[in-house]
């Protein structure tokens, strides 16, 4: 009997699937997961695609020259990358800014949040195929970008936080003009229920999966959104209060299962939070100086010191030592996705469909660019 | 982190403990490197749940690398960096991957950027740069701007 | 943009190539925020025939859109040399014209146009929807008139 050729070649059951650097679904990142059938065993992160160095490029230039290469560190929200930056050098040299640019500096930052919750809206459903999802959140966006650039002068990166205060002053008939498109957006809230958030299709693809608890949660590193998800109370604004959060009134929004759909939850509550945040903000806006003049060339005293900031990811941190001279001795900046995308996702991804990857990846909410620096 | 927590640390680890500072809720310490993985431990089982970040300091004028472990305390809303000092000529220290499984990532690089190694930690592979035959880019005698002017444009 | 808008059937092929270029999806770095608007309903990409396709066998146009970095290099003349002919490259922002504000960094490529034939440059940093949207027509008026790239 003659044998057949097939029955001679070896057939191993499992096979590397490049989840690549090219892909609609996955950012600039690589990940090589090994599969067997449609199952999951294995997965290795590989990052580094988007990595300049930027810790070492900040030792080469001056406090006031380093404000414009922070904003590059987490694309999608720039606002608290300035945030934790400029507060590190004024707890270091022991600047006091005045009342109304706190404010100023808070308005902003809620503003960058609602932005990047929008924004993550938009790629979430276009990395599950609900396209629609996509066209209308990133179209809503505009309307943002539009009220940074009449406020701060640049749409992506305004570079507007400066050491000692804000840059320039709010213009004319900011108040008129901030609540316009609070109210376009809080209206567009429910278009965003009915059309992502109570889908049918998105609750089954998203309830029950990627799910683990606050304990393994809070031991691979994990902040923000996605450990409120797992019914932990924790939130940088309210615990180490900063800027002028202590004078407004807010909840700390948080869901108990622990799945990819209660963290969508979450953030779909923050939005509503920040809302009402800049709503109370600027009713108590005070008047006054918004900047105290240093020299550009400012020596700082030798000594270290350590921020954190709540950005809408999870915690930024900001390590600084300095010794004496204009330029920082040693920058260290901690992103929120480094966790997330090279502790915790290999961690989630065990034994799940291969279709549930995409959807359990985009859950995290992840930023290469925060994870490479 | 509070007083009697420092008190509490002082009476139990007297002769490892070199510096305390306290701000508000964030204190620093600065141990030796005989015995700081017994107070970290320690202070995990307190409370301090949450390791932040592992980073990494280069002296060169004194040959030392400093390694600074941020904790954070979920429970009792509390701060602390642990700062160790160890040699700069072939340096290494302890993992402490048995107690958060989130700090293998971290060492992994700063093993890249700066030369450590973390003995005990299972994956020491390079990260972030591919095929890099220079010397650990984040050292203070790597100069940039050098390597750049001759490996970018006088090349290209 | 009237004498680029067709009349009755099209009658060339390159005025239906002009019409139906598909970019492929590659997020690059942080230019590419301001090619999200085009995606969106705010500046819609679809009415000029622009599509985002998953393979590079199927695309037409690689966009770079911010710094590459030596370990991207490799993959993105991959894809390059992947695409079928004609194809044509468009590039965004300060970065990979001349190493942009990370000039001193030791990861990422000063001058891309050493490496990959360019066609289009579109300076800024990012640039905005509206110069993007120029680069495109002015790109869509040299493919009508027979422009098949480097």
């Amino acid at each position: 009997m003659k044998k057949n050729k097939l029955e001679e070649r070896e057939i191993t059951p499992e096979f590397l699937l490049p989840f690549g650097p090219q892909h609609p679904a996955s950012g600039h990142f690589y990940a090589s997961i090994i599969i067997d059938g449609e199952r999951v065993v294995e997965l290795n992160p590989h990052p580094g695609y988007l990595h300049r160095g930027l810790e070492k490029l900040m030792e080469y230039r001056t406090h006031v020259q380093n404000c414009m290469l922070v904003d590059r560190i987490c694309i999608l929200d720039p606002f608290s990358n300035e945030i934790g930056y400029v507060n590190a050098v004024e707890k270091i040299t022991g600047i006091e800014v005045p009342e109304r640019a706190k404010f100023i500096r808070t308005i902003m930052a809620e503003l960058g949040r609602i932005l990047s919750h929008i924004t993550w809206i938009g790629v979430n459903s276009m990395a599950l195929g609900l396209d629609s999802g996509t066209r209308i959140a990133w179209g809503n966006r505009e309307r943002i970008i539009r009220l940074n650039e009449i406020i701060t002068g640049g749409r992506i990166y305004p570079c507007y936080f400066t050491v000692g205060g804000v840059r320039r002053d709010l213009p004319q008939g900011f108040k008129e003009k901030i609540m316009k498109e609070l109210d376009y957006v809080e209206k567009q809230l429910n278009v965003y229920d009915s059309l992502v958030f109570e889908n049918e299709i998105f609750i089954m693809r998203m309830k029950g999966v990627g799910t683990f608890g606050a304990k393994e949660a809070i031991a691979l590193g994990t902040t923000g959104p996605n450990l409120r998800g797992c019914g932990v109370k924790t939130d940088v604004r309210k615990d180490e209060s900063y800027e002028a959060y202590p004078m407004v009134d807010f909840r700390v929004v948080t869901m108990k299962d622990g799945d990819a759909y209660s963290r969508a939850l979450v953030r779909r509550g923050e939005l509503a939070e920040s809302i009402s945040i800049i709503r109370q903000l600027l009713e108590k806006i005070p008047e006054g100086k918004f900047r105290v003049i240093i020299p550009s060339f400012m020596k700082s005293p030798k000594g270290d010191t350590h921020f954190c900031c709540e950005a809408a990811r999870g915690e930024l941190c900001f390590h600084m030592v300095s010794d004496g001279s204009p330029n920082p001795y040693r920058v260290k900046v901690r992103g929120p996705s480094f966790s997330h995308t090279l502790s915790e996702f290999p961690y989630l991804v065990k034994g799940v469909n291969i279709a549930d990857v995409p959807a359990i990846y985009w859950s995290l909410d992840p930023c290469p660019a925060d994870m490479d620096r | 982190m509070s007083e009697e927590i420092i008190s509490f640390l002082k009476s139990k680890f007297a002769d490892s403990i070199i510096e305390v500072t306290l701000e508000d809720r964030e204190t620093s310490l600065t141990v030796k490197k005989e015995k700081f993985c017994e107070i970290l431990s320690t202070l995990k089982y307190i409370g301090f749940n949450h390791l932040s970040d592992v980073t990494c300091v280069d002296y060169i004028k004194e040959q030392e690398i400093e390694v600074v472990y941020h904790l954070w305390s979920h429970t009792k809303k509390l701060r602390g960096n642990i700062k160790v000092r160890i040699s700069r000529e072939s340096p290494s220290i302890k993992s402490v991957v048995d107690l958060w499984i989130g700090a293998q990532i971290h060492e992994r690089e700063n093993h890249e950027m700066f030369g450590i190694t973390f003995l005990g930690n299972p994956n020491l592979s390079p990260l972030f740069l591919e095929e890099w035959e220079e010397i650990p880019p984040f050292r203070k005698d790597f100069n940039a701007r050098e390597f750049v002017r001759r490996e970018y444009y006088e090349k290209e | 943009m009237e004498e680029l808008r067709p009349k009755g059937i099209i009658k060339s092929v390159e005025e239906a190539r002009a019409w139906s270029l598909w970019v492929i999806n590659y997020f690059t770095a942080c230019g590419f925020l301001e090619l999200l608007p085009w995606v969106g309903s705010g500046y819609d990409m679809e009415r000029f025939g622009i599509k985002a396709v998953g393979s590079p066998r199927h695309a037409d146009v690689l966009i770079i859109a911010g710094y590459v970095t030596k370990k991207a290099l490799k993959r993105i003349k991959r894809i390059y040399e992947q695409m079928p002919s004609p194809k044509y490259v468009m590039v965004l922002g300060s970065c990979p014209m001349t190493g942009g504000m990370y000039w001193d960094s030791y990861a990422t490529i000063k001058h891309i146009d050493k490496y990959i034939p360019v066609d289009v440059w579109v300076i800024g940093c990012p640039p905005r929807p509206e110069n993007i949207g120029h680069a495109i027509v002015m790109a869509m008026k040299a493919i009508k008139s027979g422009f098949k790239g480097h």
